[in-house]
């Protein structure tokens, strides 16, 4: 082992910016006040979540007061499904088959609870197409969450198409809303609230160069949630309990820096990610990049390798500093493939094979090209392990 | 994921692997649930396993499992390979967590048909 790591999984989390994390532990010691304390010391703290609420706002094209401060996507995606459909009368919602557990698995709950759940399709390029989305809808359907862009593979929905569907059918008098999980897209991609007609996104704040613990809601204004978490009048009643104040202004300086540097990062990436792609292609034989080539974000690539395993595949980059990620996992002797990449249609083998690979603003060519030459080795090792390739 | 250095070193550097073409006592299994598979090709001379090549296809237990099965047996009597069980592997390996425990199932499977299999 060289000694040398290399993080190529900046979809599961990002480090942290060292300007975010100065902006962060000087908030720690100088903005301990409580925000509803009505002192200075609470109007310090007050008056810096502001601040950060109208980065994060600006960062999607919102207003402040529309934004909700969560702990994280995970919480902001219960808030917004159960949230709405808790408040609003109706049945039905649609979603994707591809959706983070955060939301899918709201989805169950809320079934358990007489709701009825259609998953659509997003056939071999991974994307939702949105006849599908049209011909879901009901007269009793009050809510449609499709994701902004897939955590594993990357590919881009087409939330604007299904904004302007959604405001087409409310204005027929059906109350209908649409919610979208932006965590992988935000701070990735240029996004505005209202180009995209949603009325509720979700945002986590890891996913942007900003600790973990820190995530929000946009909620559109006039749109009625039942909040969560209750005894508290914190984010205007939709989120009760002392704010996070550390981890909003992290939140805030790394939507600004995002916001600031978004163009030059997605090239960044782009450039980087295409240069794995091709190297990979040029390098190892028998693979298959998962995912619509062009209608996905730039930093994101995920690849099945033929006859192999991703589990093995990644602790064996793993031994060698390289960090990656595979949605398959194998327990108690029960093939758990990723349920994303069979989505897609794909057998078990090429499901299991898969590996995703994401891309940072700190990667460098060097990095990738360390990456590849251990991914050939690798490859190589346990395909001449594989029964299958006999 | 708790795996063990010794783990490690077998799924970076798997022992004996490959086939052999001279082999005698041959068998290649599958776990029907999640596709897991083993393959060991044995020279048997006397009675004793005198050479042992294996491939696997699955997580990485069962790629590790493998590995050091074939260390465990090589040089072995048959009637001492017969006895090894699932826990033996287990041991050997430093141990695996429960969930994990198939991949040596998988392995001690598959050393059985093998020798149930000498021609």
């Amino acid at each position: 082992m060289s000694g040398r790591r290399v993080y190529l999984d900046h979809s599961a989390t990002t480090p942290v910016d060292p300007r975010v994390a100065n902006a962060m532990a000087r908030a720690v010691v100088e903005t301990f006040g409580n925000a509803s304390s009505v002192h200075g010391f609470g109007q310090q703290a007050r008056a810096a979540i502001d601040r950060a609420r109208r980065e994060v706002a600006a960062l999607i094209g919102a207003k402040q007061n529309e934004i909700v401060f969560t702990s994280g996507g995970t919480e902001a995606n219960n808030l917004a499904i159960r949230g709405l459909c808790e408040a609003a009368a109706g049945r039905h919602i649609i979603t994707s088959a591809i959706e983070h557990p955060s939301v899918s698995g709201v989805c169950v709950e809320l079934e358990k609870r007489g709701w009825e759940v259609t998953r659509l399709p997003v056939y071999a390029n991974g994307v939702v197409r949105i006849d599908d989305v049209a011909q879901a809808l009901r007269p009793d359907t009050v809510l449609i969450t499709v994701m902004l862009a897939n955590n594993e593979i990357g590919t881009i929905q087409p939330i604007s198409r299904i904004g302007s569907l959604v405001r087409e059918t409310r204005a027929t008098g059906q109350k209908l809303w649409l919610h979208t999980d932006a965590v992988q897209a935000a701070g990735r991609l240029s996004l505005n609230v209202d180009e995209l007609g949603c009325d509720l996104l979700t945002m986590s704040a890891h996913k942007l160069y900003a600790p973990k613990g820190i995530g929000a809601l946009y909620v559109r204004r006039g749109v009625r949630l039942h909040g969560q978490n209750v005894g508290g009048h914190q984010e205007r009643e939709r989120r009760a309990g002392t704010e996070n104040v550390p981890g909003i202004i992290a939140f805030g300086e790394a939507a600004k820096l995002a916001r600031e540097e978004l163009v030059q990062r997605s090239q960044h990436d782009h450039a980087l990610r295409d240069r794995f792609e091709n190297l990979v292609q040029e390098q190892i034989s028998d693979v298959v990049m998962n995912g619509d080539r062009e209608q996905r974000l730039d930093h994101l690539s995920n690849i099945s390798f033929r006859f192999i395993e991703g589990e093995g595949l990644l602790i064996n980059l793993d031994l060698e500093g390289v960090a990656v990620s595979t949605g398959s996992a194998c327990s108690s002797g029960t093939l758990e493939p990723s349920p994303v990449i069979r989505a897609l249609g794909v057998d078990d083998e090429l499901a299991r094979g898969s590996l995703r690979f994401s891309f940072g603003k700190d990667n460098t060519e060097a990095d990738v090209d360390y990456a590849v030459a251990v991914l050939a080795r690798a490859v190589e090792r346990l395909r001449m392990l594989s029964p299958l390739t006999v | 994921m708790p795996y063990s250095s010794l783990f490690k070193d077998h799924l970076a550097h798997p022992r004996n692997a490959g086939e052999l073409p001279d082999a005698n006592a041959i068998a290649d299994e599958k776990n029907p649930v999640c596709g897991d598979r083993l393959r060991l090709s044995l020279i048997i001379k006397d009675d004793r396993i005198e050479s042992v090549r294996y491939l696997a296809y699955g997580c990485p237990p069962t790629l590790v499992c493998g590995s050091v099965l074939t260390e465990l047996i090589s040089g072995k009597l048959v009637e001492e390979a017969k006895a090894l069980t699932r826990a033996d592997l287990v041991n050997a390996i430093g141990g695996l967590p429960s969930r994990k425990h198939h991949a040596a199932a998988l392995a001690i499977e598959t050393l059985h048909s093998a020798l149930a299999n000498l021609a």
